[in-house]
């Protein structure tokens, strides 16, 4: 039994190939502004390229190690509070207090900065912290679930659990944390001597420039032995236990990374919005991931990514007649659940399927059908004798 | 000591809609292993159809309950047959199926009737309030805590003495079991997840009176639903019920003492607390894996 396909087919030579169409959809993403001089439109296409380097995490966590993570989003929001965090400090404030306060703190009666958000006066503790807090919150969740051996169901319900109760703290906190209106009025992120306008060039390339690194550093990591094992997990945990390897480190390890890259996509998310708001770690977004995951392909980094860019553009060009939008909810939600019935893979498995049978003649003795019940249906049988 | 009255009211009050809202969830989840994300749409179905039934065919709330419960129970029907029963065996992907129904059914009654709220006229009868140990209380909230019960019961009935509810409880033992003594497991599956969805509806149209009937109404209702379920116990009816008043008192009594965010949130941690040291939830019936 394969251990996946991406893993699995060193003979056929698959796992370069992957690398190859990553490397090449990353060429792509460089060359568009060399084609398109409109600043909305890039700052458009950057925010689906954000939202795609989301569905890539998730991607990890759920395609890969086998854990729905219906709270995908509170890691992203997260990232996305700590570059508002830092980049309102550094917005002339129109009303502020003796101490240069952000004005919704004035508002709410707060006289000095309170202590968490002193660090945040350096940028470079803010980068640091929109990684490493979302990856810390997910470990001690990650270590909290997975020492328990909770699985399945029980793992979807508690991370939606824990991001709806720091949304509801967000929400409340509203002196310290902009409450229901999130944190709006950013400088612009200055770095390197570069500032990062969100309708400009810099910002595009800025986010194709980390979903390069984080899809690189995601499929690295999938290939190495770590990354075998966390699919083995999914495939099979108890068996994956026997051999003795400590299944929920390797859990934890996975949940966290897949947490720090969407930290990474919530920093972005804000520099290119211009704010942060409590919707970035709501339900509906974090839901949302689970679709475009799910329709792109969950257990293919470059599929979750693609497929996310290709459902929020679809929606965003959509979006400009509200009757369109409207049907288009009804036939996204009918096109979701077609895809959960018929096609588990998403679009990367039907890619994948057709990509085998192109090739079945330069396999010899295996005919296509039976080499697609090797790959995919073998997988199927197994997951359903548990 | 009549303000503690009033909030042992209180709770008994925000309990008795959630059991109502949880029996169906509780029914669907604990015998068929669905995560039924759609419960919560076949709740705002139940309402909308107590408003049609009011304003376009001038039924009182009463004589419409029948003709809710058969119809949402035939919509139930339906997403058994050409969605769920698709995904034997697989439980998360059910999350996933059943969220994309609850978004296409949000959806279409938006693109329908109309996304703005509406309203649903309580029945004259209870539209009063009497005193009971010393405080008032609202006719038709004690009326929903009896309806609540009454139905409990009618469910706990057929679960437990009638020959449908036998098989359903012989396919949760052991599904192939149960079928090579001839129980058709697909039938009763269909079966019982209508009467879930049935119930969810009757709950919809219980609550429309008290809550704006709008298209969104059933994502709040769900989630709490679900964490009644899961504290209660799967495949644990008493136990649903208990939790259900138990989560009622306690949200009302925080929501006292502090705030209804402090309170939600509080109970989803506790909550979070309880699945990691006793998944199986707190009045778990003994199952044979």
């Amino acid at each position: 039994m394969p251990l996946h396909n991406s893993a699995s087919s060193s003979a056929s030579g698959r796992p370069s190939i992957e690398l190859i169409t990553i490397l090449v959809v990353c060429a792509i993403i460089f060359a568009v502004p060399t084609l398109l001089n409109n600043d909305y439109l890039l700052n458009k296409l950057a925010r689906y390229l954000v939202l795609g380097i989301l569905a890539m995490s998730l991607s990890l966590s759920w395609g890969y190690a086998g854990i729905l993570n219906l709270g995908q989003a509170m890691s992203f929001g997260l990232g996305s509070y700590a570059m508002a965090m830092t980049l309102k400090l550094k917005t002339v404030p129109v009303h502020t207090g003796p101490q240069g306060l952000p004005d919704f703190m004035v508002w709410n009666n707060v006289t000095s900065l309170p202590w968490f958000w002193q660090p945040f006066e350096s940028h470079l503790f803010a980068i640091c912290a929109g990684m490493l807090v979302p990856a810390a919150v997910a470990a001690a969740l990650g270590w909290f679930m997975f020492r328990g051996r909770v699985t399945g169901v029980y793992v979807a319900i508690i991370t939606l659990a824990a991001m709806v109760v720091l949304n509801l703290v967000i929400i409340d906190q509203q002196q310290y944390t902009g409450g229901f209106n999130g944190i709006t009025d950013l400088a612009q992120l200055e770095y390197f001597g570069i500032a990062f306008d969100a309708y400009s060039r810099a910002t595009y390339y800025l986010v194709s420039f980390c979903l390069t690194g984080a899809l690189l550093l995601a499929y690295a990591f999938t290939q190495t032995k770590a990354g075998l094992i966390i699919q083995a997990i999914r495939d099979h945990e108890s068996r994956v236990r026997y051999f003795g390897y400590d299944v929920g480190a390797y859990q934890i390890a996975a949940f966290a990374l897949s947490a720090a890259i969407a930290g990474l996509a919530g920093m972005l998310y804000t520099i290119v919005m211009e704010f942060a708001s409590p919707t970035f770690l709501g339900v509906q977004l974090s839901l949302s991931v689970v679709v475009w995951c799910a329709v792109g392909g969950r257990q293919s980094l470059l599929g979750a990514l693609l497929g996310a860019i290709l459902v929020a553009g679809v929606q965003g060009a959509l979006s400009e007649s509200a009757a369109f939008v409207e049907t288009w909810t009804l036939v996204m939600g009918a096109l979701f659940v077609l895809i959960v019935l018929f096609l588990p893979k998403g679009l990367a498995g039907l890619a994948g399927s057709l990509w085998t049978l192109l090739q079945w003649r330069r396999v010899d003795g295996i005919s296509p059908v039976r080499q697609f019940h090797q790959t995919e249906g073998g997988h199927e049988r197994l997951s359903s004798a548990e | 000591m009549d303000q503690f009255i009033q909030q042992i009211f209180t709770g008994l009050s925000i309990g008795s809609i959630l059991l109502l809202v949880a029996l169906g969830l509780s029914i669907i989840y604990g015998s068929m292993g669905i995560i039924n994300l759609a419960h919560g749409e076949f709740v705002m179905l139940g309402a909308y159809g107590a408003w049609l039934m009011q304003t376009k065919f001038g039924l009182g709330l009463f004589a419409s309950l029948v003709p809710i419960f058969l119809l949402v129970a035939l919509f139930g029907w339906l997403i058994e047959r050409f969605v769920l029963s698709f995904l034997n065996n697989r439980p998360l992907d059910t999350i996933l199926a059943t969220w994309g129904v609850g978004i296409m059914l949000q959806q279409a009654v938006r693109l329908t009737v109309g996304g703005e709220l509406r309203y649903v006229k309580m029945p004259e009868l209870l539209s009063s309030s009497t005193e009971v140990l010393g405080v008032q209380v609202s006719l038709y909230r004690i009326f929903l805590l009896g309806m609540a019960v009454v139905l409990f019961a009618l469910t706990w009935l057929l679960m437990n003495r009638t020959t449908v509810g036998m098989k359903l409880r012989a396919i949760i033992q052991d599904r192939s079991i149960a079928a090579s003594f001839g129980v058709n497991s697909r039938r009763i599956y269909g079966l019982t997840f209508a009467y879930g969805a049935g119930l969810a509806g009757l709950a919809g149209a219980l609550v429309s009176p008290l809550k704006s009937v709008s298209p969104e109404m059933g994502t709040t209702y769900v989630i709490d639903a679900f964490m009644v379920v899961v504290l209660g116990g799967v495949q644990s009816l008493i136990g649903t019920v208990a939790s259900a008043f138990i989560l009622g008192e306690l949200s009302g009594a925080i929501a006292f003492l502090q705030n209804d965010t402090v309170a939600k949130a509080t109970v989803l941690l506790a909550i979070v607390v309880l699945i990691r040291f006793k998944p199986q939830g707190m009045f778990s019936a003994r199952v044979r894996a």
